[in-house]
C-alpha cells in the first residue's frame, strides 16, 4: 500500500510562546485535493511553511511519502513539492529567466526539458507570449500568481501547495486554473482559499482553526 | 628623507581653519555643531595616541609587536564594520574577523614579498602603513557588502522562501544576494581606480612624494596598493559573506533573525 502523500501527527506550533495551533492530525492521500479554510491568522499558512521545513514544529511529525521531514530530510523533501506563495514575489528578471532559473539547481537541472511546456501552459491560463519579456514589476497581481502557478508545474512535482493562489484571478482566470489542475489526476494538491468557488476543485475541505478535537485524520473526511 | 615637520604650535593654528566649518554649521544652524567638535576632538586624540605608540613600535622594530598591532587593527575594524551594520556583534564577530585576516594578510604579503624588496619590507614602517590603508579600504567594502548581503535578503525573504521551496541548495539560494552585496560593494574601489590621479592625487602617491620619494617610485607604489586594495576588498567581501553566512542560516536554510540588532521587516 503506498503511503499518503503528506501524513501529519499531533503537529503543534508556536511562535513566541504563543501556540498557532496544536494537535493537527491531516492525511492527504496521493493525487488527492485537499482544501483549507479558516479565518485569517489561524495558521494555514503556517501549516504550509511547516510542510516545506521553513517552520519547525514544537511537537508532532511530518511525513511526506513516509519520508520523515526533519533537518536533515528538509532539502530533499522540497524537491517532492512544488509551492505558490500569496502574493508571489517571482524575483529580479525577465519572466523567461524567473521560470528558467531553477532549473539552474542541482536537483531540477534534469528537468530542463520541461521548459518546453511553458507556451502551452501559458495558453492553458491565456497568458500572452509576450509576457515573458516583462519584469514582474509591469505584471497585474493576477498575471504574476498564473506566472507562479505555471512555474510550480513545470517543476513536476508530486505534491503542490497553494496559498491563496486564486486571490487576485478574475472569475475568467479562475476557472481556467482550477481546469487545469483538475486535470493534473496525480497531483496531489494542498491548498488554501477564501474562495467557495475554489472548493470545487477540491476532494475535501479542512477547516481551521484547528482544536485537537476535530483535527483527528479519520473525523476529517467531507468528501 | 627631507620631509618638512609640522610643529605643534603651527597645528594648533591650523585648528583656526575650522573656524569656517563651524561657522558654517552655526550659520545655517545645522544640528551638528556638538558632533562636529566631538569629531574632531577625537580625531586629534586617536591621531596623538596612534602616533606615540607607532613611534614606539617602530623603535621596538619587532615582528610579533607588530603582528600583534596588526591584529589590534583588524579587531577594531571587526567591530567597525558590525556596527555599522545594524548586525549582532556577537553572531559575526569571529567569523569576521577570520575573513577580515586572510583577506588582508593575503594582499599584504603580496605587497612586502613581491611587490617590495624582502627584508626592507618587513620593517615595521612598512607593514602598518600598507596594511592600514588596505584594511581601510576594505572596512568600508565589507560595511557595504555585509549590509547589503543581509538587508536585502530580509527585504526579500519571500523570494528567498520560493527558491528555496523550489529545490535550491542553501548556496544557490543565497547566490543571487551574494552577488548584488558583492557588486554594491566592490563598486566604489572600481570607481576609485578608474579616476585615480585625475580627481584626486592618491594618498600613498602623496606619501611617498613627502617622504622624498620621486614621483615614478611614487606611481609604482600606488598601482602596487590599488592592487592589493582591490584584491584584498575582493576576498573580505566574498569571505565575509560566505564565512557569516555559515552561522546565521538553520539547518533548514532560514535566516536568522536573531542576527539583526533591530528588523526593520514590514
Amino acid at each position: 500500500m503506498k503511503p499518503p502523500a503528506i501524513h501529519i501527527e499531533n503537529l503543534t506550533v508556536e511562535f513566541d510562546g504563543k501556540t498557532i495551533f496544536s494537535g493537527l492530525n491531516m492525511k492527504i492521500l496521493p493525487g488527492e485535493k485537499l482544501t483549507v479554510v479558516g479565518k485569517s491568522g489561524s495558521g494555514k499558512s503556517t501549516l504550509l511553511h511547516c510542510l516545506l521545513g521553513f517552520v519547525t514544529p514544537r511537537r508532532g511529525r511530518i511525513l511526506i511519502f513516509g519520508d520523515e521531514l526533519t533537518d536533515e530530510s528538509a532539502w530533499k523533501i522540497r524537491t517532492y513539492m512544488a509551492y505558490v506563495a500569496q502574493e508571489p514575489e517571482l524575483g529580479e528578471g525577465k519572466i523567461r529567466d524567473i521560470l528558467e532559473r531553477p532549473f539552474n539547481y542541482k536537483a531540477n537541472r534534469h528537468l530542463q526539458e520541461n521548459l518546453s511546456r511553458i507556451p502551452s501552459l501559458m495558453k492553458n491560463l491565456d497568458l500572452p507570449k509576450s509576457l515573458l519579456e516583462k519584469e514582474p514589476s509591469t505584471l497585474s497581481g493576477g498575471e504574476k500568481q498564473r506566472f507562479a502557478l505555471i512555474s510550480a508545474l513545470l517543476l513536476d512535482r508530486s505534491i503542490l501547495l497553494l496559498d491563496e493562489a486564486s486571490s487576485a484571478l478574475d472569475k475568467a482566470s479562475k476557472d481556467m486554473v482550477i481546469d487545469l489542475l483538475k486535470a493534473q489526476h496525480e497531483l496531489t494538491i494542498l491548498s488554501i482559499s477564501h474562495d467557495k468557488e475554489w472548493l470545487s476543485l477540491s476532494d475535501a475541505v479542512f477547516e481551521f482553526p484547528v482544536t485537537s478535537e476535530h483535527s483527528d485524520p479519520d473525523q476529517r473526511d467531507t468528501e | 628623507m627631507n620631509l618638512i615637520d609640522i610643529s605643534f604650535w603651527r597645528l594648533s593654528l591650523g585648528y583656526l581653519l575650522l573656524a569656517i566649518p563651524l561657522g558654517l554649521i552655526l550659520w545655517l544652524r545645522l544640528p551638528m555643531f556638538g558632533r562636529t567638535v566631538s569629531a574632531v576632538i577625537r580625531m586629534t586624540v586617536q591621531l596623538l595616541f596612534v602616533g606615540f605608540y607607532l613611534q614606539f613600535i617602530f623603535d621596538l622594530e619587532n615582528l610579533w609587536v607588530t603582528g600583534a598591532w596588526v591584529m589590534i587593527m583588524i579587531g577594531v575594524a571587526d567591530v567597525s564594520i558590525i556596527n555599522g551594520s545594524n548586525l549582532k556583534l556577537s553572531k559575526l564577530a569571529i567569523s569576521l574577523f577570520i575573513a577580515l585576516a586572510v583577506g588582508t594578510i593575503i594582499p599584504l604579503s603580496f605587497f612586502v614579498f613581491i611587490a617590495l624588496d624582502k627584508q626592507a619590507a618587513l620593517e615595521t614602517r612598512y607593514i602598518v602603513p600598507i596594511f592600514g590603508m588596505i584594511l581601510g579600504n576594505c572596512l568600508r567594502a565589507d560595511i557595504i557588502g555585509i549590509r547589503t548581503f543581509y538587508d536585502s535578503l530580509l527585504k526579500n525573504e519571500k523570494t528567498y522562501l520560493l527558491t528555496l521551496s523550489q529545490g535550491a541548495s542553501l548556496k544557490e539560494a543565497i547566490h543571487p544576494f551574494v552577488r548584488n552585496a558583492c557588486e554594491a560593494a566592490l563598486a566604489p574601489t572600481v570607481a576609485t581606480i578608474a579616476t585615480i590621479g585625475l580627481v584626486a592625487l592618491p594618498g600613498m602617491m602623496t606619501g611617498v612624494i613627502l617622504g622624498g620619494g620621486n614621483p615614478m617610485a611614487a606611481i609604482k607604489y600606488q598601482i602596487a596598493i590599488m592592487i592589493a586594495i582591490f584584491s584584498g576588498t575582493a576576498l573580505t567581501v566574498i569571505l565575509a559573506i560566505r564565512l557569516t553566512a555559515y552561522g546565521n542560516f538553520s539547518n533548514t536554510g532560514m535566516l536568522d533573525h536573531g542576527v539583526f540588532k533591530r528588523l526593520k521587516k514590514q
